[in-house]
């Protein structure tokens, strides 16, 4: 798909006028630069229908197989049954829960180390971006080590007397979503982080020269300018926490079993190529619809900005 | 609006009244002064009143300070000492939201994600306008810069003297009672600056507004203010109308600045109370108009500042100056022309403009003439006439 794209990139300029379908095929291919270009092009169609159109295809096609050969829905109809529908539900709760979350602390990271000077925000964005070099299993351990009964946060706790003290922070919805929003939380930073650098702030200054108080500069011209690196950061975090496997799986009890989850036992343990398959497809379809979204999101802002300058 | 307490004490007196009545106030500045790290001084007890419906500028070259007293009058940035008061109320330690002053940058500052209409609503929706009366003046606003038709677009659908006049709206519409403008046409080209000068001006006149402009354009400074401050140093040099500038400098750098006037050194010779007379360097005796209390009566050395328009050409001999003609430059209606003085081995040639009828042949030898109230003298406490370097306590 993205392959036919790039290879079909050229032809347009080269056809000005309407001729007929074969014709212009051809003289798109007598053109040298075009020639050229579909070389060029090989490698990565090459390179992309080995290692994402065809195991696509081929998972898609495993998802529709039947036990006894034969086409079938009935993976689909399992995945959204019972246990497993679940498990879906948890999926997205969770990570629209840690979409949310990074969110927050990212933006609040973030507005901060703009206002930086660009040495310490150098520094500070290495602080954020560094313990991401380290495995991510080593990451939840330390969590583990941090947030359990008997870590570091709930003997400071208990020792400060904090009532209610030891928390449960592990096994727990809590639990998860503290690890997946600290495996998060450098991209939205990131993402958040680029869009305020290059939010002039002197229009800031200028809205509180016409006499904007501090929360109306916010909400009126800060927010509004930042605002697309939001939905960005948002939805990426949902799309990468959708398929995350490693710190639900550790973090979680057996209330906060992900999609991803479900499918490790169901090839790992029940041998069940087809309904992982299917799980997965699910997956990838989610994830299209987390993008569409973005879309929507964004045609109905401009939209409602038109009617806004219209009235 | 609740968290917009700020509001609530807005004076909006001028809000309703119609054009023409005049919605500036007053604007006075005492002493104000900004030593920045490092104890580089970068306003140095800046004072003047400016007049209710006033067109003033600040003309300087970078560094003057020009900019620094501005931002002090907008609020972005505190002075060291002094006061600020602007109708009336002392607004020094205020916030800049809280002074309503108005404000148009080089950089337009427009608001990207709103329309050219919501941008100019802004200020006004913060005042808690109602929505008719909103309606009717951001539309009169718009009309009245031509831009019309534009409500609706984006401002990076305009193009920059267009995204200047939304700015020019957006700073109008909540009629503040003091606009600062700090360069803001230096981003455009020559002739759509002269477009919106006489647009500035107009809209200027018609509101009755005070306004406080920033500008490095001494053709920009002339054509648009009653009063110019020509600021150097951090001081200012002179606040005066154009007129006085350009025929009455009281410093050289003013004389030099605005009208890039000529320097002839020389000796004062006579003091009388209808005139005064040099002796210059290159042997002429040339007279001056009678020098105000910082006459040079005492020192020796003085300069003699003539405008390169008010000399003209007389037979050789006559006239305060003798020397020939080096070259002659027709610029449309007018001819340049430059007399290396005979007599003096390294003087600078004299600058001359004259109607281009009148242009002599180079080589030609001619006399300089001068009306002496069109001379000006200054102590020479610098030996050249090194401009930059500050004479000590002129027309202060």
């Amino acid at each position: 798909m993205a392959g036919s794209l790039l290879a079909s990139k050229p032809t347009p300029a080269v056809t000005p006028s309407p001729v007929p379908r074969r014709g212009r095929l051809r003289r798109a291919l007598s053109d040298r630069r075009t020639r050229f270009g579909l070389l060029n092009a090989a490698p990565v169609v090459v390179y992309l229908l080995i290692l994402f159109i065809y195991p696509i295809f081929s998972t898609l096609l495993l998802s529709l197989k039947g036990e006894e050969g034969g086409w079938t829905l009935h993976w689909y109809a399992d995945a959204f049954r019972g246990a497993n529908l679940e498990i879906l539900l948890t999926t997205l709760r969770i990570s629209t829960e840690t979409s949310l979350l990074s969110l927050v602390i990212g933006f609040l990271l973030a507005a901060a180390v703009s206002r930086l000077k660009p040495l310490w925000a150098g520094l500070v964005m290495l602080v954020v971006i560094v313990p991401h070099f380290i495995s991510a299993l080593v990451r939840t351990y330390g969590w583990i080590i941090l947030l359990g009964e008997h870590g570091v946060i709930n003997n400071a706790l208990t020792d400060l007397h904090v009532p209610g003290a030891p928390f449960q922070l592990l096994y727990n919805e809590l639990g998860v979503v503290i690890g997946t929003t600290s495996v998060m939380l450098p991209y939205t930073v990131l993402l958040l982080y680029a869009v305020m650098r290059g939010t002039d702030r002197r229009l800031l200054a200028a809205a509180a020269g016409m006499g904007a108080g501090r929360l109306t500069i916010f909400r009126r011209i800060y927010l509004p300018l930042v605002a697309p690196g939001l939905v960005n950061a948002g939805i990426l975090c949902f799309i990468l926490c959708l398929g995350y496997y490693l710190t639900p799986a550790l973090m979680g009890g057996p209330k906060q079993t992900m999609v991803a989850s479900l499918i490790d036992e169901q090839v790992m343990r029940q041998n069940q190529w087809n309904g992982a398959s299917a799980l997965g497809i699910i997956l990838l379809l989610l994830t299209f619809a987390g993008l569409l979204l973005l879309r929507l999101v964004k045609s109905l802002g401009d939209a409602a900005r038109k009617r806004g300058a219209a009235s | 609006m609740p968290e917009l307490d700020v509001m609530t004490e807005r004076q909006t007196p001028a809000a309703d009244s119609p054009p023409g009545t005049g919605t500036g106030k007053p604007l006075s500045v005492t002493g104000l002064r900004k030593t920045y790290g490092g104890g580089v001084t970068a306003v140095d007890e800046v004072s003047m009143e400016i007049a209710a419906g006033e067109f003033v500028t600040f003309l300087g070259s970078s560094g003057s300070g020009k900019t620094t007293t501005l931002m002090m009058i907008a609020g972005f940035c505190e002075p060291d000492s002094g006061s600020i008061v602007v109708g009336g109320r002392d607004v020094t330690r205020l916030a800049p939201q809280k002074r309503g002053l108005g404000f148009v940058f080089q950089q337009y500052l427009l608001f990207p994600h709103m329309t050219v209409w919501e941008n100019v609503a802004f200020p006004l929706q913060l005042r808690d306008i109602p929505k008719a009366e909103l309606r009717r003046r951001v539309g009169e606003t718009l009309e009245m810069a031509g831009l019309s038709g534009m409500a609706r677009r984006r401002p990076r659908e305009l193009s920059g003297g267009q995204q200047q006049r939304v700015a020019l709206c957006r700073a109008l519409v909540y009629r503040p009672p003091v606009i600062l403008m700090d360069e803001p046409l230096g981003a455009l080209d020559k002739k759509l600056r002269d477009q919106l000068q006489t647009e500035i001006k107009r809209i200027q006149r018609e509101l009755g507004l005070t306004v406080i402009y920033v500008t490095h354009d001494q053709e920009e400074a002339l054509v648009l203010s009653d009063r110019i401050a020509v600021m150097r140093d951090g001081r200012v040099d002179q606040f005066d109308t154009p007129r006085e500038l350009f025929e009455r400098p009281r410093t050289p750098f003013v004389a030099d600045f605005l009208g890039a006037a000529n320097f002839l050194a020389g000796h004062v010779e006579e003091q009388t109370p209808d005139h005064t007379l040099v002796r210059l360097d290159t042997g002429g005796l040339l007279k001056a108009r009678p020098q105000t209390a910082q006459a040079p009566a005492q020192t020796p050395r003085v300069r003699a500042a003539v405008q390169p328009g008010r000399l003209g050409l007389c037979p050789a001999g006559q006239g305060f100056c003798t020397g020939t003609v080096e070259t002659v430059t027709y610029v449309g209606t007018l001819v340049r022309v430059t007399v290396r003085p005979a007599g003096g081995a390294d003087t600078e040639p004299v600058r001359l403009e004259l109607p281009a009828g009148r242009a002599p042949a180079p080589g030609e030898r001619v006399g300089l003439t001068a009306d002496p109230d069109d001379v000006s003298v200054f102590p020479d406490s610098v030996s050249a006439p090194e401009l930059g370097v500050p004479a000590p306590e002129q027309g202060r």
